[in-house]
C-alpha cells in the first residue's frame, strides 16, 4: 500500500509538472526583467537623420531627466513584428504628446542603418529613435529580443517590460498605470 | 504527374501495417494464454508482414523524396529540388514526422527478426505481443498523429529543404540511424522482462535470451552519442563536442541506466539476486528513451533541437506513463515472483561492486534528469525563471565519474561471493602504484588541479587493472599449455569474447576520460585577426590567411578563407573553414575547418563576415589538446561491443549449422 | 586577392553581392576583431539571451558575438571576471548564469543530486546488511552440507584453483 502511494505521488507530480510546462507555453517566452523597481541604466546613442532638426545629432536619456512617464521601445529592420507596432507606437506617442516620452531604440541590427532609416520613414515615427549599433543599450536594458517595450515611471524607475509586440489597448493600459 | 500515389500508398502501408500490428499484438497475446500454437504461429509470421508493410511506407517516402514529390506534406515541408541526393535521403529523419517513421520501420524490423530467430520458449510469444505494442503505439502516431504522408490538394513547386545545420556533415546520416536502433534494440530486452513477469518466470531466462540485442542496443547507443559528439564538433563551429543541451541529456539518460543494466543482469546471472531491481532498471531505460522524446518534442524545455509544438509530445507523454504504471503494475502483480530472496557473502565482491556501479549510474542519472528539469520545476513552484547550464553538470557529475574509474578499476578483479584478502591486497597495490606513477608523472608534466590529477592517475589504476586482469587469465594457461604468451593472449581472446570485449570497453572508456579531460582542461580558445599575406602566430602554430574564396554547391553557396597552418616554417595543411550560406533561406552556417593530429587540435571558424575587399579576417581559433581521442575511445569501445556481440569461429559454424525450424511449443 | 585572375574576379564579385545581401538580412555580424581566451573562458558561463540554451561562447548569433566584444572591452579596461559575470547577472538576472548560484531555491539542485547519492549508498548498504545475515542464516541452517562442501573442495582445490580469479567463487578452503 505505500509503494503504491509513493508511485502514485510521484505519477501526479511528474504529470502536474508536465502538463504545466506544456500549458504554460514556450520555455523562453517573456522572461522578466530584472530591472523592474530599479532606474535604468543612461544612455547616450545617435539619432536617425530625420531627428536631427529637433533633438540634435544625439540623444542622452537619464532616468528621471524627462520628468513624465517614459515608454522605451527596442526594434530592429529585421523583426518582422516590430513592423505589426509601430503604427500603435507612433499613433499612441501623438496621443501621449507632452504627458508620456517616446523613445524607439534600433538594436541588435548592426550596420543597418539605411534599413532603419526606412523603418522610421515607412511608419513616419515622429518620436526620436537612435540607433544602438553595438548593441550595449539593448545590453544594459537585459534584452532577451525585439520587440520589447520599457515603461518607466516618472522618477526614472521601471515599472515594467513588455516582449513582443504591443497594440493600443495594451500601451494605454500600462501608460494608465504609470500615471497613476 | 506521378502513375503511383506515393502518398497514398503511404498512407495505406501504415494503415496496413498498424491493422496488422494490432492483430499480432491481439492473436499473440490469446496465443500466449490458451498456449494455441497456430495463432502464435500466425503472430510470428504477422510480424514479418507487419515489417513489410512500413518497409513499403518508407519506401514510398524515399521515392517521394527522391522525384520531389511536393503533393506529399513531408516533402513539401522538408525537402527541396535542389538538395543533393543524399540530403534528400537523410530528409527522412530530418524532422519529426519522418524520424518517428523511421522509428517504427526500425521497430518492426526487430520484431521481424526477432519474431524468425529467436528459439521458441514460454517468453517468446509474450515479448512479441510486447514489441507489437510498442509497434502500435508507434504506428498510431504515424498514421493518426503525425501523419507524413498527408497528400497536399495544391502542391507547391519546390519546398524549403531541411534545417542547413542538418545538411552541413555527412555524420547527419548515421547519428540519428545509431540513436534509434540503440533505442530499438533496448525495448527487446524490455519486452522480454515484460514478458517474464507475465509467465511468472522472472529468473535469468529473459535476460539470456536479450543478452546480445542488450549489448547491441548500447553499443548503438554509445556509438550514436559519440557520433552526436562529432557532428557538433565538426559543425557547430565553438569547438566542443557536448554542451548539455536537454537533447543531449536524454540520449545521455537511458545510456547511463543502460549501462546500470549492463552490469546488474550479471548479478542476477550469477547470483539470483536483484531480479525486481534489473527488471526496473529496464523499463527505466526504454521509459527514459520515450520521456526523452517527449521532452524534446513538446517544447517543455528550452533545447537547441526543440521541434515544434503540435500533439506528438503529450502522446509521447501519455505513452511514457502508460508503460512506466503498466510495468509497475505487472511488478507489483507479480511481487512474490520477483521478491528478492537475496544473501550476500560480502560486501567486497564482484556483486557488491555492481551495487556500487547501480548507485552511481542511477545517482548521475538522477542529477541529469534533475538538472534537465530544475528549470520547469522552478518556474512551475514559483514562476521565476532560472538557467541550469554545462558548468553545473560538469561540476556535480566529475565526482561521480572520478567514483566510476576508481571502481571500475577495483570491480573486475573482485570474484564473485568473497574476495580472498591477500590477492585483493596484492592487485590494490599494483594499482595504487599505477595511480601514482601516472599521476606524478602528469604532474611533472605540469598539470595542476585535482580533478585532472585523479583523472589521469585513475587512468594509470584502470590500465593497471586491465593488465592484471588479462596477466591473471593469460599467464596460467600459457603456463599450462606450455605456449607463448602471445599466442594464448591471442586464443584467450577469442575464446572469452565477453571478457575480453568487456575489458576492451573499459580501456576505451579510459581512453575517453583522458580525451575529454586534455580537450576540455587544457584547451585555448580565442579569436585572432588574420591580415592576409601575414602569419600570426598561436601556440605551436603560425597561421596565415592566403585568400578569400567564394564556391557554389548544389543547393548552397560557401565563402571562406584559405588559412596556411605553418609550423617551423612549413605549411603542414591549407584549411579552408567557410561560411555555407543556403539559398532556400539564406541562413548562414559556419563550417569550422580541422587540422587534426594525435596530439591535439586545430581549430579554425570564420567568426565575422568574408568581405572581399578587406585586408584581414576574424578567426576564431581553437586548440583542444586530445579531443581526438574522444573519437578514438568511441571507436575502441564499439570494437570491444563488437567483439563481445560476435561468436568465435567455430561457434559461429555451429548456429549457422542449428536447424533453424519448429520446435513444439512450451 | 591580387593573385586572381580577373574572369573568376567577377564571378566571385557577383557570387559575394548576392551572398552579402542575403547575410545582411539575415545575421548582422558583429564588430570584428580579436577576442582574448578569457572571453570565451567567460561566455562558457552566459546563456545567449536570444537563443535557445546556447552560451555565449557557442552562440553564433548577433548579440553573443556583441556580448563577447564587450566582455573583451571590459577585460580590457581591467575588470575581473567575477565583476563582469555581475555586470550581466545585474541587467539580466540569474536567468544568465549558466552555473546556478549557490542560494535560495537553486540550491536545491545542488543539494538534491548529492542527498541521492547518500541515499542510494545507504539503501545499499542497508540491503548488503540485510542479505548477509541472511547468508550467514542459510549458512548455520546446513551446517553439515557446509562441511562436506569444504571437504570436497579441500580435495579437488587445489588443481583447478586461481585460473583466473573471475571465476572463483569457493570461499577459502581449510587446509586438512
Amino acid at each position: 500500500m505505500k509503494r503504491v502511494a509513493i508511485v502514485a505521488v510521484v505519477t501526479a507530480a511528474l504529470g502536474g509538472l508536465f502538463l504545466f510546462g506544456l500549458l504554460r507555453g514556450s520555455p523562453d517566452r517573456d522572461i522578466p526583467s530584472n530591472l523592474i523597481g530599479r532606474p535604468f541604466e543612461a544612455f547616450e546613442l545617435p539619432l536617425h537623420a530625420r531627428y536631427a532638426p529637433e533633438f540634435g545629432p544625439t540623444l542622452a536619456v537619464a532616468p528621471g531627466e524627462a520628468g513624465v512617464p517614459m515608454v522605451i521601445n527596442f526594434w530592429a529592420s529585421w523583426c518582422g513584428p516590430c513592423y505589426q507596432e509601430a503604427p500603435f507606437l507612433e499613433d499612441a506617442a501623438r496621443r501621449y504628446e507632452g504627458e508620456v516620452a517616446f523613445v524607439g531604440i534600433q538594436t541588435q541590427d548592426r550596420g543597418a542603418l539605411a534599413a532603419g532609416r526606412a523603418f522610421v520613414d515607412q511608419f513616419d515615427l515622429s518620436f526620436p529613435n537612435a540607433i544602438d549599433d553595438d548593441s550595449r543599450t539593448s545590453i544594459a536594458f537585459g534584452l532577451f529580443g525585439v520587440p520589447e517595450t520599457f515603461f518607466v515611471h516618472a522618477d526614472g524607475t521601471v515599472a515594467y517590460k513588455h516582449a513582443g509586440p504591443v497594440d493600443g489597448a495594451l500601451l494605454d493600459a500600462r501608460i494608465a498605470e504609470l500615471r497613476r | 504527374m506521378n502513375l503511383i500515389d506515393l502518398g497514398t500508398l503511404g498512407s495505406a502501408a501504415s494503415a496496413l501495417a498498424l491493422a496488422l500490428a494490432l492483430y499480432a499484438m491481439i492473436a499473440g497475446a490469446i496465443g500466449a494464454v490458451r498456449r494455441d500454437a497456430r495463432l502464435q504461429t500466425s503472430a510470428r509470421l504477422t510480424a514479418v508482414a507487419v515489417f513489410l508493410a512500413t518497409s513499403i511506407a518508407i519506401v514510398a517516402m524515399v521515392a517521394a523524396l527522391l522525384t520531389d514529390d511536393f503533393s506529399v506534406k513531408y516533402v513539401a515541408e522538408h525537402s527541396r529540388i535542389a538538395s543533393p541526393t543524399w540530403v534528400k535521403v537523410v530528409t527522412l529523419w530530418a524532422a519529426l514526422e519522418g524520424s518517428i517513421l523511421l522509428w517504427a520501420w526500425l521497430l518492426t524490423a526487430y520484431t521481424a527478426v526477432l519474431a524468425t530467430t529467436t528459439p521458441n520458449t514460454v517468453l517468446r510469444p509474450w515479448a512479441l505481443a510486447i514489441m507489437q505494442f510498442v509497434s502500435v503505439f508507434f504506428l498510431l502516431v504515424v498514421v493518426v498523429v503525425a501523419n507524413p504522408f498527408v497528400v497536399l490538394a495544391n502542391p507547391p513547386l519546390d519546398g524549403p529543404g531541411a534545417n542547413p545545420l542538418l545538411q552541413n556533415h555527412w555524420m547527419m546520416a548515421v547519428h540519428p540511424m545509431l540513436m534509434y536502433l540503440g533505442f530499438v534494440g533496448l525495448t527487446i530486452p524490455f519486452a522480454f522482462a515484460m514478458a517474464a513477469l507475465i509467465t511468472r518466470r522472472p529468473g535469468t531466462e529473459w535476460m539470456a535470451q536479450t543478452r546480445r540485442w542488450t549489448l547491441a542496443g548500447w553499443g548503438f547507443l554509445t556509438a550514436a552519442i559519440v557520433a552526436g559528439g562529432w557532428w557538433s564538433y565538426e559543425v557547430l563551429g565553438w569547438g566542443g563536442y557536448w554542451a548539455w543541451d536537454p537533447v543531449e541529456n536524454v540520449s545521455f539518460m537511458p545510456w547511463l541506466t543502460a549501462t546500470a543494466f549492463l552490469h546488474s543482469v550479471q548479478v542476477q546471472e550469477r547470483r539470483r539476486m536483484l531480479k525486481s531491481w534489473n527488471v526496473l532498471l529496464i523499463v527505466l531505460t526504454f521509459a527514459l528513451s520515450i520521456l526523452g522524446t517527449f521532452l524534446t518534442r513538446s517544447g517543455v524545455v528550452s533545447s537547441v533541437h526543440a521541434f515544434g509544438d503540435g500533439p506528438v509530445g503529450p502522446v509521447f507523454l501519455g505513452f511514457f506513463f502508460v508503460i512506466t504504471l503498466g510495468s509497475l503494475g505487472l511488478v507489483a502483480w507479480r511481487w512474490d515472483q520477483v521478491r528478492d530472496r537475496a544473501e550476500l557473502d560480502a560486501a567486497v565482491s564482484r556483486e557488491g561492486a555492481f551495487l556500487g556501479v547501480n548507485v552511481l549510474f542511477l545517482a548521475m542519472t538522477f542529477a541529469v534528469l534533475l538538472g534537465t528539469l530544475f528549470p520547469l520545476i522552478v518556474e512551475a513552484i514559483n514562476g521565476s525563471r532560472v538557467t541550469v547550464g554545462a558548468p553545473f553538470f560538469d561540476q556535480i557529475s566529475l565526482p561521480l565519474w572520478m567514483l566510476v574509474l576508481w571502481l571500475m578499476g577495483v570491480g573486475p578483479l573482485l570474484p564473485w561471493r568473497r574476495a580472498e584478502g591477500q590477492s585483493l591486497r596484492r592487485n590494490l597495490a599494483a594499482m595504487s602504484v599505477g595511480f601514482a606513477v601516472a599521476a606524478v608523472a602528469a604532474f611533472t608534466f605540469g598539470m595542476r588541479g585535482i580533478y585532472p590529477l585523479l583523472t589521469v592517475g585513475l587512468a594509470g589504476w584502470n590500465v593497471v587493472s586491465i593488465g592484471l586482469l588479462l596477466a591473471g587469465a593469460v599467464v596460467p594457461r600459457a603456463r599450462l599449455a606450455r605456449r607463448g604468451l602471445a599466442a594464448t593472449t591471442l586464443r584467450y581472446a577469442n575464446e572469452q569474447r565477453r571478457k575480453v570485449g568487456s575489458m576492451v570497453v573499459h580501456l576505451g572508456v579510459v581512453v575517453m576520460a583522458l580525451g575529454i579531460l586534455a580537450s576540455s582542461a587544457y584547451r585555448t580558445d580565442v579569436q585572432l585577426r588574420l591580415p592576409y599575406g601575414e602569419r600570426v602566430a598561436f601556440a605551436s602554430y603560425e597561421l596565415e590567411a592566403l585568400r578569400p574564396f567564394a564556391e557554389q554547391d548544389l543547393g548552397r553557396t560557401s565563402v571562406g578563407v584559405e588559412v596556411g597552418v605553418i609550423q617551423d616554417g612549413r605549411q603542414l595543411e591549407v584549411l579552408r573553414p567557410r561560411i555555407n550560406v543556403f539559398a532556400q533561406n539564406s541562413m548562414a552556417v559556419a563550417t569550422p575547418a580541422v587540422h587534426y593530429t594525435a596530439a591535439h587540435d586545430l581549430y579554425l571558424s570564420v567568426a565575422g563576415a568574408v568581405d572581399p575587399n578587406a585586408d584581414a579576417v576574424i578567426m576564431r581559433v581553437v586548440q583542444s589538446p586530445g579531443i581526438i581521442w574522444v573519437w578514438i575511445a568511441g571507436a575502441i569501445m564499439a570494437l570491444g561491443t563488437v567483439w563481445a556481440l560476435t561468436p568465435m569461429a567455430s561457434r559461429r559454424k555451429a548456429l549457422a549449422e542449428a536447424p533453424l525450424g519448429e520446435r513444439s511449443p512450451a | 586577392m591580387t593573385r586572381l585572375l580577373p574572369l573568376r574576379r567577377i564571378a566571385l564579385a557577383a557570387t559575394w553581392l548576392v551572398l552579402l545581401a542575403g547575410l545582411v538580412g539575415s545575421t548582422a555580424w558583429a564588430q570584428q576583431r580579436a577576442l582574448d581566451a578569457e572571453v570565451f573562458a567567460i561566455g562558457d558561463e552566459l546563456r545567449c539571451p536570444t537563443c535557445v540554451s546556447e552560451s555565449v561562447a557557442e552562440s553564433n548569433s548577433a548579440i553573443a558575438r556583441e556580448m563577447r566584444v564587450l566582455i573583451q572591452d571590459q577585460l580590457d579596461q581591467g575588470r575581473t571576471r567575477a565583476e563582469i559575470l555581475a555586470f550581466f547577472q545585474e541587467r539580466y538576472g540569474d536567468w544568465i548564469l549558466l552555473n546556478p548560484p549557490r542560494t535560495g531555491v537553486m540550491l536545491l539542485v545542488w543539494l538534491l543530486p548529492v542527498a541521492a547519492l547518500l541515499v542510494g549508498a545507504a539503501v545499499m548498504l542497508v540491503l548488503i546488511r540485510r542479505w548477509r545475515r541472511a547468508a550467514d542464516l542459510v549458512v548455520d541452517v546446513a551446517d553439515d552440507d557446509r562441511e562436506r562442501v569444504r571437504a570436497a573442495l579441500a580435495a579437488s582445490g587445489a588443481a583447478s584453483g586461481a585460473a583466473h580469479a573471475g571465476s572463483d567463487a569457493s570461499a577459502p578452503a581449510p587446509r586438512p
